[in-house]
């Protein structure tokens, strides 16, 4: 089965992986295969998995802007990813089949483009013609060529029993945090403990967060109003999403609206340096807010 | 994949009766939904009139082959009434919400309300629950009480705790006896005839939920009620109306604490509401800038590191799964 090469947006090398049931455990399977992201004919994006040695589609998801998400396995050293779903629980393993791991974050971040906006524009940092032989697997937005047509045993990757041996005890550690966990939240830095100090010594800062608040906030905004906003679990709730969401290194566009260069938007830590850099450059005395 | 596994464009929303009642709102329905603290008749009588009592829970597994808690009451195939099924997991609360009101008698809600539910008339509970999820204006007023998409966790696709999923299940009265409509069943669910004096399905209901939260270990079960009621205000204020006219000021001064108290209530859930619906990434932005002029970002930032260490020794101590599924 084909897939038409116009409706490519993306593919790669993978291979499936399963949960083994009742354990948290996850295992490779060996079979050689791709993931594709397609525009489909019906116009919606569709994630495929395709058997490269049967050359059969064996998945085919269709995938709504922000019901999905392709993250790396935190617990596992191995390069498995998961597709996960914000409406289900579903779940779909996969380990990247590139014979080098240098592109797989590259990957997983144009997959995510793409899982949220289907017009998504890819970003490339390194080099197509600087991987060699697994160029081919790899569709540019420029020109794409499906995984499958290039000659899998002699250049691509073909994994050994050693090296799924190595990879399956990679990932039976699963279970247990491996990779680095999250340095700091937001939802620990704008707590009512650290905010509350704040307003008392600069009191000419409430009125100027005023046009931050709610447009349609019932009661004419105040210093008490700003106090139970920031106490509200819906607030709450905001910045720690806006935490989880600055995670996952893509908000680089987000952050631009908000003035601050790109690089703010890949994670937490430089979300934080740069409103530093913000306040340094605007002067730390005077307490404009914006 | 499956209709159940995707969003279809609907937002989870909060359980909360602000949100539903604002839902009612928008449905133009003199109706409103009230947290409901405790069953027993006296709480129960001063919501009167009651029409349904929307029952949410999550099921907390004490261990991972304990099995589900035997079900009462018998399925109806033949259900008369008005029933659903769950085909969004995001919809849940709007088809709970949904699967009492189809079975009101006499509701008089706006067109677009009246519409749909004539349509869906006679139809298999799967169809009728696709039917009410592709309505695009009620999944806009559905959407209109989550945050912007750019901000919300939806939006993101990112993981969620999948366990913090609430179940619905409405208890009401239809035709003399008293269903349980659960949008995750095949069918309706009947727990017998109500008595037509006294207390009435109330009592049958309130015996049947606790029959039901008893069934579950200790800990296992976390649960809330909600009622579905008349907006009390109009009746009050008429009452009020009448006790000052024929000069009665203690029942007056009564009645008037009623209606501060709701009004008090109605502008609780209007501020919670407009926070639902805000984008707070500006608000986020200007504090953590105001905190970086103060000279105090940089601490903060600090203290904040050292409590995520904590938390995460701790979290290790406790052997607590950091598997984020």
């Amino acid at each position: 089965m084909s897939i038409p090469n116009a409706e490519i947006l993306l593919a790669f090398k993978a291979g499936r992986a399963f949960r083994r049931e009742g354990t948290n455990t996850v295992e490779p399977s060996p079979t050689k295969g791709a993931i594709y992201l397609t525009n489909g004919e019906d116009g919606l994006l569709h994630f495929i998995w395709k058997n490269r040695a049967t050359n059969t589609i064996e998945e085919d998801l269709i995938l709504f802007p922000f019901d999905a998400s392709f993250v790396k396995v935190a617990q596992s050293t191995g390069r498995i990813y998961v597709l996960k779903f914000s409406s289900s629980n579903q779940r779909h393993f996969f380990w990247m089949q590139d014979a080098s791991d240098a592109r797989d974050e590259e990957f997983k971040a144009n997959v995510n483009g793409l899982l949220m906006d289907p017009e998504f524009d890819m970003q490339w940092n390194i080099p197509i013609t600087s991987t060699e032989p697994q160029a081919s697997t790899s569709a540019a937005a420029t020109q794409a060529v499906p995984a499958a047509s290039a000659p899998g045993g002699s250049s691509g990757f073909a994994a050994t029993p050693e090296q799924l041996a190595t990879l399956s005890q990679m990932l039976t550690s699963m279970s247990s945090p491996a990779s680095a966990p999250p340095e700091v939240s937001l939802s620990d830095i704008l707590t009512p403990a650290n905010l509350g100090p704040l307003f008392a010594s600069h009191p000419e800062l409430v009125p100027a967060l005023f046009p931050h608040l709610p447009p349609d906030l019932p009661v004419p905004p105040s210093a008490e109003a700003l106090q139970q906003i920031i106490h509200s679990p819906q607030f709450r709730a905001a910045v720690a999403n806006f935490d989880q969401a600055l995670r996952t290194g893509l908000l680089g566009g987000l952050v631009r609206s908000l003035g601050l260069p790109e690089e703010a938007g890949t994670g937490v830590g430089p979300f934080l340096r740069a409103i530093q850099e913000q306040a340094d450059s605007e002067g730390g005395n005077s307490m404009d807010t914006d | 994949m499956s209709a159940d596994d995707e969003s279809s464009g609907w937002q989870l929303t909060e359980s909360d009766p602000g949100v539903f009642t604002e839902l009612l709102k928008s449905l133009e329905l003199p109706l409103i939904v009230d947290d409901l603290y405790s069953l027993d008749p006296d709480s129960l009588a001063s919501l009167k009139p009651l029409h349904a009592l929307i029952f949410l829970f999550k099921w907390v597994p004490t261990s991972s082959d304990s099995p589900a808690p035997p079900r009462a009451g018998a399925d109806d195939p033949d259900f008369p009434g008005f029933f659903a099924h769950q085909t969004v997991n995001n919809a849940c609360a709007t088809l709970a919400v949904f699967n009492a009101l189809g079975n009101i008698p006499s509701l008089h809600g706006g067109p677009q309300l009246t519409d749909l539910l004539q349509f869906t008339q006679g139809m298999d509970p799967q169809t009728r629950g696709l039917v009410i999820t592709s309505a695009d204006w009620l999944r806009e007023m559905h959407n209109a009480l989550s945050p912007p998409s750019a901000f919300s966790l939806d939006g993101l696709g990112l993981p969620k705790r999948t366990e913090d999923a609430y179940h619905f299940v409405v208890y009401l009265p239809v035709m003399g006896a008293l269903y349980e409509l659960d949008g995750l069943k095949p069918h309706a669910i009947q727990h017998g005839a109500v008595e037509q004096s006294g207390e009435g399905w109330l009592k049958t209901a309130r015996e049947v939920i606790e029959a039901r939260i008893n069934t579950y270990p200790v800990g296992a079960l976390e649960f809330s009620l909600l009622a579905l009621r008349d907006d009390p205000l109009p009746s009050l204020r008429s009452e009020l109306e009448h006790a000052q006219s024929v000069g009665d000021s203690h029942m007056a001064s009564e009645i008037l604490s009623k209606v501060t108290n709701e009004n008090s209530k109605r502008e609780r859930w209007a501020f919670e509401n407009s926070l639902r619906r805000h984008n707070h990434v500006g608000l986020v932005q200007a504090l953590l800038l105001a905190l970086a002029k103060a000279g105090k970002l940089a601490p903060a930032e600090e203290a904040a590191k050292k409590t995520m260490k904590e938390r995460i020794e701790q979290r290790k101590a406790r052997g607590e799964d950091m598997d984020e599924d």
